[in-house]
């Protein structure tokens, strides 16, 4: 009992976030986001996301203005938490920043698309929060 | 002596050295495709996965060498068999060894220079969302294990067949732990959210890398270059092979003595010098008992030059 236990209180400690992303969201209970893609305001999965990160982190989303893929300059320097757009599958910018797990997978066979959210590059915590609330809300859109 | 380039005592060690390379592969395979699937994008993992793949490199070359050894009669064409394939063998290594440890060391460098933030996200194993990094540990902690184990049985087999790509192998899984050590502590520095750390454990093990692919490029070369017989891990002169240049000093006084090595076994020439009256075996020169007297393959004479100029 004590063993799982102690188990699962040394896996919470890691990852940490080499910015402190995580710990100036719980600080300061907001995070930042834009939207790479102006056409997908209306889609309901980018509603859940945000409202499920807002749930499991207590903090409120603070949206910014701005499109396209310039925003993840601005992740890459701190001042936007989230990007959340329709990029490719295989995205150039894979490397630049993090993706999470996709929302919603729409385009063609040959051009995939996948609604999902961007993350900071290395931010690791911050990045699982964002991946377990994608996979929360993309389970509860299959699941509907 | 055998019709092959192996010397007959060396049949048992070398059928055991075989048998446990072709362990040393599976075991290097199950490492390799565990390390595989944990990746991920962290840059000590990538370098300990090239890292654990060279791994498979000395096996391989020193079964193809073994191969060739036991099995490859001499010829018209190859009239001195091939004694030196695993000679060979140890530069293709060494060559492999040095090129990727350069390689690993200077994209460490620059993930390090360019301040890179590896990512290292989750996965969901049963359920649970769980990060990359405890798996990449696991995975690093497994692949420390049978390297130990197999570095040690290989080492008394090296030393019993004087093989240096075995020994260079053994002596690299043996030090395997140390590696292993860097990369632990890479991906837990990178999960305490110290960024550098990934870069810097990478940079370390590709150091390591780099520097057992130099040692083993001098110590080929020298073979290749027909210079005196190293030692099996150093680049120093073989204690073999002094101990046989002073016997041979001592029977052959004022004479000058040239040793080289062929593979396992060593090629002498006594200038100045005119051979015994009794003709004796190469064997009977050689200076610390019988055990290990298969390493003296040939023992040349070149008479000194007549004062008259005629030979």
């Amino acid at each position: 009992m004590v063993l799982p236990m102690l188990l699962l209180a040394c896996c919470n400690v890691l990852p940490r976030d080499p910015a402190g992303t995580s710990t100036r969201v719980a600080k300061e209970r907001a995070f930042t986001v834009a939207l790479a893609d102006p056409a997908v305001k209306g889609a309901p999965e980018v509603q859940r996301l945000v409202h499920e990160i807002e749930r499991r982190t207590g903090a409120q989303a603070h949206w910014r203005p701005g499109t396209g893929e310039g925003l993840f300059a601005q992740l890459d320097d701190g001042t936007l938490d989230l990007v959340i757009g329709r990029f490719q599958a295989d995205s150039p910018w894979a490397t630049d920043v993090a993706f999470g797990p996709p929302l919603l997978k729409t385009g063609t066979k040959d051009g995939p698309l996948e609604l999902k959210a961007a993350m900071r590059n290395g931010e690791n915590r911050w990045i699982m929060t964002v991946e377990r609330a994608s996979r929360a809300v993309s389970q509860e859109a299959r699941e509907e | 002596m055998s019709d092959t380039s192996l010397p007959d005592e060396l049949r048992e060690p070398m059928a055991r050295a075989v048998r446990l390379e072709y362990w040393n592969i599976f075991w290097t395979l199950t490492i390799i495709v565990t390390m595989g699937l944990v990746l991920g994008q962290s840059q000590t993992m990538k370098t300990a996965w090239i890292e654990d793949t060279l791994g498979l490199v000395p096996p391989i070359m020193f079964l193809i060498a073994a191969h060739m050894e036991r099995h490859a009669h001499r010829s018209r064409r190859f009239p001195f068999g091939f004694e030196r394939v695993n000679g060979l063998g140890f530069f293709v290594a060494a060559v492999a060894l040095t090129a990727v440890g350069a390689l690993l060391l200077y994209n460490a460098v620059m993930a390090l220079g360019s301040q890179e933030h590896a990512t290292v996200g989750s996965i969901v194993i049963l359920g649970q969302d769980i990060w990359l990094g405890w798996l990449m540990i696991a995975a690093q902690i497994y692949s420390l294990i049978p390297p130990l184990f197999i570095g040690r049985k290989e080492l008394p087999l090296a030393k019993a067949l004087n093989d240096k790509l075995l020994h260079t192998d053994a002596l690299m899984n043996k030090a395997n732990w140390l590696t292993g050590a860097a990369g632990l502590a890479g991906i837990i520095g990178l999960g305490l959210g110290w960024w550098w750390a990934d870069s810097v454990a990478a940079a370390i093990i590709s150091l390591d890398v780099l520097n057992d692919g130099i040692k083993a490029l001098r110590s080929s070369t020298a073979e290749l270059v027909d210079g005196a017989p190293r030692a099996l891990s150093s680049t120093e002169l073989s204690d073999d092979a002094q101990s046989l240049c002073d016997r041979l000093h001592a029977e052959f006084p004022g004479a000058t003595i040239r040793l080289r090595e062929t593979g396992r076994l060593i090629r002498a020439e006594v200038h100045d010098a005119h051979p015994p009256a009794q003709c004796r075996h190469p064997r009977d020169y050689w200076p610390q008992g019988e055990d290990r007297a298969w390493r003296l393959a040939q023992v040349s004479f070149i008479p000194p030059v007549k004062s008259d100029g005629s030979d």
